[in-house]
């Protein structure tokens, strides 16, 4: 039996306000997440061991789909992180009309993706927006005099690499004002008086900007290329939107390939996990990347 | 003179980066107001139209008017040929978006037959008709956008009252291991979803929420209650506690306290991850796709739309619909942006 002021004590505990929390995540986190890699490791018969990962090793389209997937994680980090720069320091200015040109460059990471996929495969088609564009404007006139071109490109009659490459450019239409919008945000923080001073003790603008302005905003930049290549190891839905399944593999696409395109098949069960397993090796890889960084920021910091 | 040239230099790079973000959504906006007859059309117009100029020819010879339709390079081209006013009615409907009677039809139309001549009219197009469409046209749309605010309206119910709990606990209580908490929940937010959809799907089955929108919103709480814990622990920081402690002071209960003062100054932070929670749900088309069965969202109708290409301009203002409310809530959270990164 408790003492009446035990239970009073109980039920004013603050760990009370964690405990619907944690149920949901035990719930709804972890014993899925558990099942998963329990479920990795045995075969459909019940023997344990690394059989599914050899499946998967097997897929015809394994390979190309960790290919794929590295270079459109690193490429479109690469891309995205050079123009967000460029342009963080452009909005940095604060030149006349900056605010509009804010709101404009913002429109895109606030679009939905399947309507994303929707916007760019009405440009892609032969007769799409993009080809529209260089007709009415007349640039398909000057390639096409320049031998560049002939006639209406068919750009989704591409494969391989150059598929990879066209998607990497739509990801960063679509997400690089979310990785401009972080380091704008260190920008705006940092105080303009350490420029200032690099610059009475001698330093060009552009040393100022490389010593004393990027080291600052480091953490910012960090914070957001890291979380850029969580979700460009993740790529799946424009890529299967623009040019279907098994075309331009990766990694979660096959995830979702073999849990929803092949629900019948009794091995796509267990392949679908083993590439859940795969991909979350990945991104866990990176995470914690992530938190050796922050982590060594704040020590730095001491 | 250095400076004009450069602030010209920036001017244009300014307008490139600019134009090179609007044209591909104007011609969005503009398919998702044609006609089929524009789908069509090449090279594709970049505004939207409202009017099509429409062209009547009597053929005495077979009886039968030729309707024709001036197109984007200003000629004007043989769309249809038929004597009869309903058919006429209805493929200006379908084909063109114009709505018109049958009555106003053979009135205009006789105008040509009457003459001999050749007589052009300027008709306007029924301006919503593909959104109109959308919902018709394709099976469940209604009942997709239902389903979407159904499950965006759940998904911030569970992460408010669970998130803020645990945000509450972080900024005021003196419980050990926020340090991890934090972490964990950092964790927890960057697990890709789909990675366990499959054990997932198994699990919604069991409890009987497989395909439902219940099954759904718990799915995107998952990331959203870490998010919301952390936008609420930092404003229930700086909410000041000397607020609560004077009205307490003054004789309020701590119930009128919490209703009166604590509540009004942390409303904003639920606000803006209401809104966080509204858009993870609203976008997402992986965890729909892969744990409902009959219950689509709106996102999940517009992912499977891609297929028909006939319909693209009826998908397109599907899109359209899909991209309003995420695009006003993202900008209502610009403000917010940087919480979200932990």
């Amino acid at each position: 039996m408790l003492e009446k002021g035990h239970v009073k004590e109980i039920i004013k505990s603050p760990y009370l306000l964690l405990v619907p929390a944690l149920l949901f995540y035990l719930i709804f986190w972890f014993v899925p997440v558990a099942t998963s890699l329990y479920e990795s490791f045995t075969t459909i018969s019940g023997k344990v061991g690394l059989n599914n990962f050899i499946l998967v090793l097997q897929d015809s389209l394994f390979l190309d789909a960790f290919v794929n997937t590295l270079i459109f994680a690193l490429l479109s980090l690469l891309l995205q992180f050079a123009l967000a720069l460029g342009i963080a320091v452009l909005v940095n200015q604060n030149f006349k009309g900056s605010k509009l040109f804010l709101f404009v460059i913002l429109i895109p990471m606030a679009l939905p993706p399947s309507a994303i996929g929707i916007l760019w495969n009405t440009g892609l088609v032969e007769s799409g927006w993009i080809n529209s564009f260089l007709a009415t404007s007349g640039i398909q006139n000057v390639l096409e005099a320049l031998g560049i071109l002939k006639g209406p490109t068919l750009w989704k009659a591409v494969s391989g690499l150059e598929a990879v490459m066209t998607l990497i450019i739509i990801d960063t239409w679509t997400v690089m004002p979310s990785v401009m919008i972080i380091i704008l945000a260190g920008l705006q923080n940092f105080n303009e008086e350490y420029k200032e001073a690099a610059q009475i003790f001698g330093a060009t603008k552009w040393q100022a900007f490389r010593d004393v302005v990027i080291p600052i905003i480091k953490p910012s930049i960090v914070t957001a290329l890291l979380l850029r290549l969580i979700s460009g190891l993740q790529v799946w839905l424009i890529g299967v939107m623009l040019f279907g399944f098994n075309n331009v593999p990766f990694l979660v696409e096959r995830i979702v390939y073999y849990t929803d395109k092949v629900r019948t098949a009794t091995n796509s069960y267990k392949m679908a996990n083993a590439y859940s397993i795969f991909t979350l090796g990945h991104v866990f890889t990176v995470a914690f990347l992530f938190l050796r960084v922050t982590k060594d920021k704040k020590e730095g910091a001491k | 003179m250095e400076n004009i040239l450069k602030k010209t230099i920036l001017y244009l790079v300014i307008v490139f980066i600019s134009l090179s973000v609007l044209i591909p959504l104007s011609y969005l906006v503009t398919i998702s107001f044609s006609s089929q007859i524009e789908v069509n059309d090449y090279p594709k117009k970049m505004l939207p139209s409202l009017y099509h100029n429409i062209a009547i020819k009597w053929d005495a010879e077979n009886q039968n008017y030729i309707v024709m339709r001036e197109n984007n390079e200003g000629i004007f081209k043989e769309l249809y040929i038929s004597s009869k006013y309903d058919k006429i009615r209805d493929y200006m409907k379908t084909q063109l978006n114009i709505d018109m009677t049958t009555e106003r039809i053979e009135k205009d139309f006789n105008v040509a037959k009457d003459t001999g001549e050749i007589v052009e009219y300027k008709y306007y197009k029924s301006f919503f008709n593909n959104y109109i469409k959308f919902f018709t046209v394709f099976s469940g749309a209604e009942k997709a956008l239902i389903n979407s605010i159904k499950a965006a309206l759940i998904t911030i119910l569970i992460s408010m009252s669970i998130g803020g709990a645990v945000g509450y606990a972080l900024a005021r209580t003196s419980i050990k291991k926020k340090e991890a908490i934090r972490i964990g929940s950092l964790i927890v937010r960057m697990f890709p979803m789909v990675s366990i959809s499959v054990p997932m799907a198994v699990l919604l089955v069991r409890y009987g929420l497989f395909d439902s929108m219940l099954g759904l919103a718990i799915v995107y709480s998952i990331p959203n209650i870490g998010l919301t814990a952390a936008i609420t622990r930092s404003i229930f920081i700086g909410v000041s506690k000397e607020y609560e402690e004077a009205s307490l002071v003054f004789g309020a209960t701590e119930a009128q306290t919490f209703r009166k003062i604590t509540f009004p100054l942390v409303l904003p932070a639920f606000a803006a991850s209401s809104m966080y929670a509204f858009i993870t749900a609203w976008n997402d088309t992986a965890v729909s796709l892969l744990l409902t069965n009959k219950n689509e969202t709106l996102a999940l109708l517009i992912y499977k739309s891609i297929g028909g290409a006939s319909s693209i301009h009826y998908a397109a203002s599907g899109a359209i619909v899909l991209i309003l409310p995420a695009l006003v809530f993202t900008f209502l959270l610009k403000n917010y942006i940087t919480q979200m990164w932990g």
